[in-house]
């Protein structure tokens, strides 16, 4: 009996306890299925429940010049969120935040209110007002970090760099044609979000950084650049003009070094700067270019042999009738060698030069010069100029055109242009941005020089340089722009303004510009200056020479490219506000701190190259002693110093690095 | 009263167990209570009182011979019928059910003893009925009484839940008397129209929904359905080894419902994943066996019976909390015992773990 009922109860336990264990296999079995097979969808089902994605303004790289001097930079400023679910008293909290962040109460108890759960207050506050905001201690008000650009150096080269808007794309210059480069992938504020739909930012948050976008350095040179703005603001003050443009420009490579528009504007505030002052207008107007035209006639009818250097032209006494049309010289000429019509400017003498070449030809090479096409400068928004398609010539066409009338350029093409000439024929595709590069240095773009055709035999290019040199001789339309010391070549325009109410050519208004290279022997630096209406002369010799000359004369100085001739004035003639030690060494490189008196001033060698320390030496005659090889770094006496007759005078060399 | 050999045969690993469970236990709540923002005692600590309080009851029930619980069974059995009337008359209505009597000092919920009670009844039923071939339908006719009563009125509250636990208990133990297939057979052919007559007369609507948001949960998915969804991906997210403690962002986040109570084990899947959930899962194997263990070398037929009950009982709410947390099983409000925060499911279990110690402590005394 009890044995039988011992042995039924065991049985009925295993029994109870395999149904038992076969529970517990199911339950596993369901464990492993839910956590192991279907874990990644169910994972992404928790991410999707509790992430709420609030999008952040991304990090602009930054913008620099060629010598890596900021001019656009990002920096991060503190934005002001609200939390309105976690906020207990939301009247309250608008009326503490109000003045603080100078929003109106009603304002921001509307954005508290509203139907989500995060409202921004106010991006990109003062540290001094986010620290006000945070002594408050309003629960569920709170700040992330966001990048704010700033332009530190105000306005200098303001309309290359352009500027952005509040999100952060850019609205114009280099930052909008380099937007995507420049501008980073868009940041996330990723805040967790319980299952009440609360954000729990305040302790959870986190923000997805991504990453900073790619610096770009221009071509642009900030101490040229400053120097062209300063001068170009002078020529347009002193000559009460409506606007300028000054425009420094490498001829060998199409760099652009500066680009100066006047009026100008701040771009830290842009938005309180009209129309007027924030274009770029270098780039975006086309003007008739005038008598600067003349150059790209001379030089094509050279190059086709239709002229000589040796031949004349009559030029009628000023007066010159041509396809039931009078053209006039503002001075009276008899005959004038190609040389002379440069020089003097005389349209009679352009018109028969134009006349041999014949319309086709002309059309052609203008064409080659790079008229009636955009340049390719990488800045938004260039005007492509306006040169009529050749069917389109009637009459007097190819007369006023040799000299500049009835066809539009902008500032770019025509400096581009004459670089040609300055580059021994090979017109140079400009450019602005030099290089791309991450944050690392890595440099991830590198812009080279673009040839895009030769327009005339270097020949021919040197012949044009050395009748261009002619106009800032005594005596020529450009005397203005002579810098001492160096030969410069350049031609002088002015041109009348097509009235926009009569489409007839303005009485009073005109264009009045100087464009040319220097040194013209070895140029380094074409520079075209242009006046708008300039009231004080309508002549590009008498307000925009001298803008020249100021811009050649400091940017020669400032690159410390040493003089090929003679200094014949005093120093004081140099206004180099900037006070840049460099430029000040820069100075006595070309010996302008010096006084009258015994024994030469020892310049400053350092950086030369020991072609360019000789010919220096030479001129002072100065004998010297050169050791080693490369460039100068290091000399006796010192920089400035007057050189006794018997001191030892010896320049080191060492390999450019 | 107190025999010396009592004290050499206590149980001590079974005692050790459920410590162990209930320290776990106390460790998770405080996870899955630390997103909760709670000005007075934390809920980890109150577990704690709550693990004091039950062990003391252990001891308390240790010190009485369980072969006393067979003269009072109908007793007891009596008291909590007519408790569950009184509920059913003047019971305290919170959140759409009434389950709980106020006393003054504190309010009873006589279902929960009801489980206790109907395995201390059918144990002195069987003990009495010496059967070996397994019951007959006629043979079932008093049982299944014992057991309508109760069931229906603690349905009636509603209480789906406590009513399912207390049908499963009384059923394991109708399967360890044993039933001969006849009889089961007959019960699955009277099932199938009871589960229609239920479905329409019985059932409210809330439990029907469950049901039916059970079979499919994506049927609702932001109401009735929304404790499955969360609770599958908060256990799913957990992954192999889970996101650590603390760090489950289903819990910290509060996605999970019920959290500390029912759904405890879901916040401790998210954080130790399917490697805390079999270690887990192992230690209430271990209990289960151990309690099916002691039934089995228990001497008389009283206390077997008991051990296998209480067993049953210990059994069933781990399968159908774990069962409902993983999406097995529709949502019912069962807790895991010893694991999930609660004072009235602590002292069932401790109850239940009392007559365990107590029938293994007795096992050779006659």
């Amino acid at each position: 009996m009890m044995d039988r009922r011992e042995k039924w109860t065991k049985v009925r336990i295993r029994l109870i306890g395999s149904l038992f264990v076969g529970a517990f296999a199911i339950v596993s079995a369901r464990a492993v299925y839910l956590q192991v097979v279907k874990k990644d969808q169910l994972l992404k089902l928790a991410e999707k429940q509790h992430q709420k994605i609030v999008q952040l303004t991304p990090g602009r790289g930054d913008i620099y010049d060629r010598n890596k001097a900021p001019l656009a930079v990002s920096v991060e400023m503190d934005s002001c969120f609200a939390e309105p679910r976690s906020i207990e008293d939301i009247p309250a909290a608008a009326a503490h935040l109000a003045p603080i962040l100078g929003v109106s109460r009603d304002e921001l108890l509307k954005k508290m209110r509203g139907s989500k759960n995060f409202a921004w207050l106010q991006r990109q506050v003062t540290p001094e007002t986010a620290q006000k905001v945070r002594d408050l201690e309003i629960e569920g008000i709170g700040f992330v970090k966001e990048s704010k650009r700033f332009y530190p150096n105000a306005e200098i080269a303001a309309h290359v760099i352009g500027f952005t808007g509040m999100d952060p794309a850019g609205l114009e210059g280099v930052e909008l044609k380099y937007n995507s480069t420049i501008l980073g992938n868009t940041g996330y504020l990723v805040t967790e979000r319980d299952a009440l739909g609360r954000d729990v930012a305040l302790k959870g948050m986190v923000v997805k950084k991504a990453s900073k976008g790619q610096n770009v350095t221009l071509t642009l040179d900030k101490n040229i650049q400053y120097l062209a703005e300063k001068e170009l603001a002078k020529a347009v003050l002193e000559s009460r003009a409506k606007a300028g443009i000054a425009l420094v420009m490498e001829p060998q490579t199409g760099k652009i070094l500066a680009l100066a528009n006047y009026p100008n504007f701040n771009p830290n505030s842009y938005s309180k700067f009209g129309p007027q002052q924030l274009r770029d207008r270098a780039v975006a107007d086309s003007f008739e270019p005038g008598s600067t035209f003349k150059v790209f006639l001379v030089a094509a009818a050279l190059e086709e042999k239709v002229v000589t250097p040796r031949d004349g032209f009559n030029c009628e006494n000023g007066s010159y009738n041509i396809g039931g049309r009078t053209i006039h010289d503002t001075h009276r000429y008899g005959r004038l060698s190609v040389a002379e019509v440069l020089k003097y400017s005389s349209n009679i003498g352009a018109a028969k030069i134009g006349a041999r070449l014949g319309p086709e030809r002309l059309y052609n090479y203008l064409r080659n010069f790079g008229f009636g096409e955009r340049s390719g400068l990488d800045l938004p928004g260039e005007a492509s100029g306006y040169l009529r398609g050749r069917t389109q010539w009637f009459g007097v066409d190819l007369a006023t055109i040799s000299f500049g009338q009835g066809v539009s350029a902008n500032a770019v093409q025509i400096a581009t242009a004459i670089s040609a000439i300055a580059n021994g024929g090979v017109l140079m595709k400009p450019y602005v941005v030099e290089k791309i590069s991450d944050d690392n240095g890595t440099v991830l773009q590198q812009m080279t020089p673009q040839v895009r055709q030769r327009v005339v035999s270097p020949e021919v290019a040197r012949t044009v340089a050395k009748m261009l040199e002619g106009v800032t001789l005594p005596g020529g339309t450009g005397t203005n722009a002579a810098v001492d010391g160096y030969g410069v070549a350049g031609k002088t325009g002015t041109a009348q303004k097509v009235d926009p109410v009569t489409h007839g050519y303005s009485v009073d208004k005109r264009t009045a510009s100087f464009v040319g290279f220097v040194p013209v022997d070895n140029p380094r630096l074409t520079i075209l200056v242009v006046v708008d209406e300039p009231k004080t002369s309508p002549y590009g010799g008498v307000v925009a020479a001298p803008a020249f000359r100021a811009i050649a004369q400091q940017s020669l100085c400032y690159l410390r490219i040493p003089p090929e001739k003679e200094l014949k004035n005093k120093p004081e003639r140099i206004e180099v506000k900037s006070p840049a030690v460099e430029e000040q060494q820069a100075m006595a490189a070309e010996g302008t701190i010096a006084e009258a008196g015994e024994g030469a001033v020892m310049p400053n060698f350092r950086g030369m190259s020991m072609r360019q320390v000789m010919q220096t030496m030479e001129k002072r005659g100065l004998n010297v002693k050169l050791l080693g090889s490369g460039r100068a770094t290091e000399q006796n006496p010192p920089p400035g110093r007057r050189v006794g007759p018997s001191e030892p005078v010896w320049i080191k060399f060492a390999p450019a690095a | 009263m107190i025999d010396r050999r009592l004290f050499t045969n206590f149980d001590w690993t079974l005692f050790g167990l459920i410590l162990l469970i209930a320290a776990l236990g106390v460790f998770n709540i405080y996870s899955a209570a630390a997103s909760y923002t709670v000005v007075t005692t934390p809920y980890f600590i109150k577990q704690l009182y709550w693990i004091l309080a039950g062990l003391f009851l252990v001891v308390m029930i240790c010190s009485i011979d369980y072969h006393m619980l067979e003269d009072v069974a109908f007793w007891f059995y009596g008291a909590v019928l007519f408790l569950l009337v009184v509920v059913l008359l003047v019971g305290k209505t919170s959140m759409g059910a009434t389950r709980w009597i106020n006393l003054g000092l504190f309010t009873l919920q006589p279902s929960e003893p009801m489980k206790i009670v109907i395995v201390m009844t059918y144990a002195r039923f069987f003990s009495r009925y010496p059967v070996f071939q397994g019951l007959t339908l006629r043979e079932l006719f008093y049982p299944v009484l014992l057991l309508g009563g109760p069931a229906l009125l603690i349905m009636k509250q509603p209480d789906l839940g406590t009513a399912i636990l207390v049908v499963l208990i009384a059923c394991s133990m109708l399967l360890y008397v044993g039933l001969r297939w006849t009889t089961v057979v007959s019960l699955l052919l009277a099932a199938l129209p009871s589960i229609y007559l239920a479905w329409h007369f019985v059932l409210r609507d809330y439990q029907k929904n469950r049901i039916l948001n059970f079979l499919n949960p994506e049927r609702d998915p932001l109401k009735s359905g929304y404790h499955i969804i969360q609770s599958k991906i908060a256990v799913g997210s957990g992954g192999l080894a889970g996101k650590g403690y603390l760090q489950g962002t289903q819990t910290q986040l509060r996605f999970l419902p019920e959290q500390h109570t029912d759904f405890a084990f879901s916040v401790f899947a998210e954080e130790w994943g399917f490697l805390g959930c079999m270690v887990v899962l192992l230690l209430y194997l271990f209990l289960i066996l151990w309690g099916l263990q002691i039934a089995s070398s228990c001497n008389d037929r009283f206390g077997s019976l008991m051990a296998v009950g209480v067993t049953a009982m210990l059994f069933w709410h781990v399968v159908v909390n774990m069962g409902m947390v993983i999406g097995l099983f529709p949502v019912v409000g069962v807790p895991l015992p010893f694991f999930s925060y609660g004072g009235t499911s602590m002292v069932t279990s401790m109850v239940g773990v009392g007559i365990l110690l107590n029938i293994s402590m007795r096992r050779f005394m006659f």
